[in-house]
C-alpha cells in the first residue's frame, strides 16, 4: 500500500563487481541513503566503521535522481562527519589533552553518528511495520452523508462493469429527437423602432388624409413600446412645425393636422 | 421531557449517544450531558469497550476523545460498502508518522532532528490526511507546535488506541529512553 522509494541495484563494474545503486525517495533525508548504503552491503550499523563508508556514500550522493537542492545541506553535512571519521582514523590520534581542556572532550563523531542511524532506523522499521497494518481496511467512523452517498453508489451492483459512455451519449440523442425545436419567446425578440420611422407613418397617413386621429392610425397596434415611439414622433413633428395637434378634452382625440391644412 | 434519570449513564445510553454523535465525544463532554463526573464516565466507557468486543462497532479513544468504529474484522465490507480506497504513504511519510506516533507530543525540530532532513512537506502531507494533528504549542522558546496522531490515525492503521501500536524494539526502546535523557 506504500509507494516504494528506497531502491537498491545492482550494477556490474567494469571489475565485474556488482555495485549497489541506490535510489531514495525525494523526501528521503541523508540517514535513509547511509542506512540503505550499509544495508546494501549487508553490513551490521552497530558494528561497521563508518569512516571507510564515505567513498560509497559520496558515490551513492552523486547518483542520486531528481531535484535535491532544498535538501542537499542535509547530506552535505552527514557526507563532511563520514569525511571528519575517516580522518580521524587514518591519521595518529593525538595524545589525549588533560581533563577539561578541548572542546571535543568527549565527543566521538562516530558513535554520535552511529547513534542517530539507530534511532532512524527504528522509527524506519516502526513506519515499515504500520505499513503492514495499512493492508487492513481500517475503522469507520458514522458520516454525515457518507451512508446516503453510499447508498446512491449501491443502486449499482459493485461487480457490474462501469458504464459505456456511447450509451449516454444514445441517450442524449435520443432526448434531442423527443424535444421539439425550441420556439423564442415573443417578448424576447430584438427589434428596433425608431422615431423618424414612425415619423415617416404619420407623414403617409397625412399625406392620404388631411386630417388623420392618433387613436385611429394606432389601431391594430398591440405593442406599447410602437404606440409610445409614435406619441413620441408626433410631438418631434410638432416642434419641427411640420404637425399641429389638437385634443379637444383629456383622453379624446388626438387630431393632427398639416399647418395650413385648416383649423378643425 | 427527559425520562433519563441524571448520574451514571447506562451503557445502552453511551451507545446510543454515539450512534448519533457522527463525531468523537469528549469525556468532560458526555459527564456534562450525564449529569455526572468524568471518573464515572471513564469507567462505564470501559465497561462499553468490554462488551463492544463481540459486537460489530467497538469504542477508540484519542486522548481525551472517544468514538464509535466499526469492528476491524468488518473493514473490507464497509470499505466496499462506501467505495473506501487505500491510504498509500511514502516510505518518509511512514517514518514521520511512526515518529509522531510513538513520540507525541512532538515538534517538528525534533522530526527534523531524527530524520536527519527537513520534514515541513512530509509532516504538511500527514497533516493535510489528518493522520497527524496539532496538539497544541511547546512551552519552549518560539512556542512551536506539539503533533501527534489523530482518530483518522487510529482508523486508518486498525488502532482502537494507542496502546495497540506495535511496541518498539528493546534496544531501540533503551535508545529512546538515553536520546530522552
Amino acid at each position: 500500500m506504500t509507494a516504494p522509494s528506497l531502491e537498491v541495484t545492482l550494477r556490474p563494474d567494469r571489475a565485474g563487481t556488482a555495485t549497489p545503486v541506490i535510489r531514495i525517495g525525494a523526501f528521503d533525508g541523508p540517514l535513509a541513503l547511509l542506512l540503505a548504503v550499509i544495508e546494501a552491503r549487508r553490513l551490521d550499523v552497530l558494528t561497521v566503521p563508518l569512516g571507510d563508508l564515505a567513498e560509497a556514500f559520496l558515490e551513492a550522493l552523486a547518483h542520486l535522481e531528481g531535484d535535491r537542492l532544498p535538501s542537499l545541506s542535509s547530506f552535505v553535512e552527514v557526507a563532511a562527519q563520514l569525511i571528519l571519521i575517516k580522518s580521524r582514523a587514518l591519521l595518529p590520534r593525538p595524545p589525549a589533552p588533560p581533563p577539561g581542556e578541548g572542546l571535543e572532550e568527549g565527543f566521538d563523531p562516530e558513535e554520535e553518528l552511529r547513534r542517530r542511524l539507530v534511532l532512524y532506523r527504528a522509527y524506519r522499521d516502526a513506519g515499515r511495520r504500520l505499513a503492514e497494518r495499512l493492508a487492513w481496511p481500517g475503522l469507520f467512523h458514522r458520516e454525515a452523508g457518507v451512508a446516503a452517498a453510499a447508498g446512491l453508489a449501491g443502486a449499482r451492483p459493485p461487480q457490474e462493469p462501469p458504464l459505456d459512455p456511447a450509451a449516454l451519449a444514445d441517450a442524449l440523442r435520443g432526448l434531442a429527437r423527443l424535444l421539439p425545436p425550441p420556439e423564442l419567446a415573443p417578448g424576447r425578440l430584438v427589434r428596433e423602432i425608431t422615431m423618424e420611422e414612425r415619423a415617416d407613418a404619420i407623414r403617409a397617413a397625412l399625406r392620404a388624409a388631411p386630417v388623420i386621429v392618433l387613436q385611429e392610425l394606432l389601431r391594430g397596434v398591440r405593442d406599447r413600446v410602437v404606440a409610445a415611439v409614435t406619441f413620441l414622433a408626433m410631438l418631434e413633428l410638432v416642434k419641427r412645425r411640420e404637425l399641429i395637434v389638437e385634443q379637444a378634452e383629456p383622453w379624446g382625440p388626438i387630431v393632427c393636422r398639416r399647418p395650413g391644412e385648416g383649423g378643425a | 421531557m427527559n425520562a433519563d434519570p441524571p448520574g451514571e449513564p447506562t451503557l445502552a445510553q453511551l451507545e446510543a449517544l454515539f450512534f448519533v454523535a457522527e463525531r468523537p465525544l469528549s469525556r468532560r463532554e458526555i459527564a456534562r450531558l450525564a449529569g455526572t463526573d468524568v471518573g464515572t464516565v471513564d469507567e462505564r466507557l470501559g465497561d462499553l469497550q468490554v462488551a463492544l468486543r463481540e459486537r460489530g462497532i467497538r469504542l477508540v479513544a484519542a486522548g481525551e476523545r472517544v468514538e464509535l468504529v466499526t469492528a476491524p474484522e468488518a473493514g473490507a465490507l464497509i470499505a466496499r460498502y462506501i467505495g473506501a480506497e487505500g491510504l498509500r504513504l511514502t516510505p518518509a511519510g511512514l517514518e514521520t508518522l511512526a515518529i509522531v506516533a510513538y513520540r507525541q507530543p512532538v515538534t517538528r525540530s525534533l522530526i527534523d532532528g531524527i530524520r536527519g532532513v527537513d520534514s515541513e512537506y512530509v509532516l504538511r502531507t500527514l497533516l493535510h490526511r489528518r493522520l497527524v494533528v496539532e496538539l497544541g504549542r511547546a512551552d519552549t522558546p518560539g512556542r512551536p507546535y506539539l503533533y501527534g496522531t489523530g482518530f483518522e490515525f487510529l482508523e486508518r492503521f486498525g488502532l482502537t488506541s494507542l496502546d495497540d501500536l506495535p511496541p518498539l524494539e528493546a534496544e531501540i526502546a533503551a535508545t529512546l529512553a538515553g536520546e530522552d535523557a
